[in-house]
């Protein structure tokens, strides 16, 4: 009896989340047809990938950066980063970059729909969520024992260099969450979204009728 | 109301997150400036302008990147910075990895040996001679074929014997085989890699690679095993280094 309760209440959850899901991608399909928000998710998606292809290599460009060396080689520096996010689509952790950096484009896009639809609540929750989905992308990505991922010098600052045995697990761990977050927001805000675009359709055809 | 501090508070965490990794960029522990070892050093350290520490391990992917590159371009190195620009270069060999991993046994026990064959081969008298050899040998054994002990490896590095750090043979003058294996075998300078590792663990912050040229600091070393654009990373650093110098 137990088990077919909680069997129900899966299946109930399930199908809401697929179906959410469902949604969030009319959603956001639609809003990519249009061009401000297909430029606001292009631009926001060139600045993650610029970001984490930055923060891939850990703290040693922004090391270069940060260093004495002329104006002229901070640029190039900053020009190989843009280099680097065609270089992605070669290994591994450049795919997982790919895909965070989507999932937090279209969290942006959709971000700015829910505000604008005055959904001001919703959009605050989604931004709260999104952004430490975000931030465990951006500490958790490289390879920590290598000096090459913003969590070893976190967890150097608190633990000591004895804490960096414990850097790759945690890493995974932080991965994993980064993505379940921005899926969770994506899908959130996509549904957000899409009973906002609804409502306005309805609210456009009454009106056409009314007249 | 409620949700707005919510997303504060939020903020305000992952800004305090962020200031906490500047900061310890920026102020990163003071390394000690007498040599350790004197075979893994090149140039004098008395009439050095400039002081550029390297810890490293050999099982180190990253650190093997940036030592690779110097190795091929060790001659331009000496002459453009040793020489002319006045470095002191000090490596400082480390079995660290041992420590940060310390369940996969072929990591611990590989980093071990093969620190331990760096000390040996020093005290032989041609350190920079096997150093050479040894990445030579991982590089076409393991690294070129996409094996190491990185993250995105197809394959880790299997536990290796002691000959494979030792086994010399003929290609490095001035090493006997012989006696670098019982050294390594007999872990005689065990205590000097304990003590230089348990001193760089507390220097490093960032994981390894770590470089400390002048006031320059810097974890990992971004490149892409192709000799000569690694060494044009590597230069990037060493000007970086060299422009930290304060006046």
């Amino acid at each position: 009896m137990v088990f077919r309760k909680i069997g129900k209440r899966v299946k109930y959850f399930a199908t809401t989340a697929l179906d959410r899901a469902k949604f969030s991608l009319v959603s956001i399909g639609f809003l990519l047809k249009r061009p401000a928000y297909l430029l606001s998710f292009l631009v926001a998606l060139f600045v993650f990938l610029y970001l984490l292809s930055f923060f891939k290599d850990g703290m040693s460009n922004w090391s270069l950066l940060c260093s004495n060396l002329p104006f002229g080689s901070k640029l190039n520096i900053l020009g190989q980063v843009a280099l680097k996010i065609l270089n992605n689509f070669t290994d591994l952790y450049g795919v997982l970059i790919i895909f965070m950096s989507i999932l937090q484009a279209l969290t942006v896009m959709l971000l700015i729909f829910t505000w604008k639809s005055r959904k001001k609540d919703q959009a605050i929750d989604g931004a709260s969520t999104g952004s430490i989905g975000a931030v465990f992308g951006f500490v958790a990505l490289g390879c920590p024992t290598c000096g090459l991922s913003l969590l070893t010098p976190i967890l150097t600052a608190i633990a000591g260099t004895g804490a960096v045995a414990a850097a790759e697990g945690i890493s995974r761990i932080l991965i994993i969450l980064a993505f379940i977050l921005l899926i969770y927001t994506v899908i959130k805000l996509g549904y957000t979204s899409f009973i906002a675009i609804s409502t306005n359709k309805y609210k456009e055809k009454k009106h056409a009728k009314s007249n | 109301m409620q949700k707005a501090i919510r997303a504060t508070a939020i903020l305000l965490v992952v800004g305090l997150l962020f200031a906490l990794i500047i900061y310890n960029s920026m102020n990163p522990p003071k390394p000690e400036t007498k040599v350790w070892e004197k075979g893994m050093t090149l140039g004098d350290a008395n009439s050095a302008e400039h002081v550029f520490y390297d810890y490293t391990d050999i099982m180190c992917p990253y650190c093997d990147k940036f030592a690779i590159a110097m190795d091929k371009h060790l001659d331009d190195f000496k002459k453009e910075y040793v020489e002319d620009k006045k470095v002191f270069y000090e490596l400082r060999l480390t079995n660290l990895l041992a420590g940060f991993h310390p369940n996969e046994e072929g990591l611990v026990a590989n980093s071990t040996n093969s620190a331990l064959a760096g000390y040996c081969a020093s005290d032989q008298g041609n350190f920079w001679g096997w150093y050479g050899w040894i990445l030579d040998k991982m590089n076409e054994d393991f690294f070129s074929k996409g094996i190491g002990d990185s993250a995105t490896a197809k394959q880790k590095i299997p536990k290796l014997e002691v000959k494979y750090f030792t086994g010399v043979g003929e290609e490095v003058s001035g090493i006997n085989e012989a006696r670098l294996t019982e050294c390594v075998e007999k872990k005689e300078t065990a205590s000097k890699l304990s003590q230089n590792t348990q001193k760089s663990a507390k220097i490093i912050s960032g994981g390894l690679p770590y470089y400390v040229f002048n006031s320059y600091v810097a974890p990992g070393f971004d490149g892409n095993w192709e000799v000569d654009h690694d060494w044009e990373n590597a230069r990037v650093m060493f000007d970086a280094g060299i422009a930290s110098k304060k006046k």
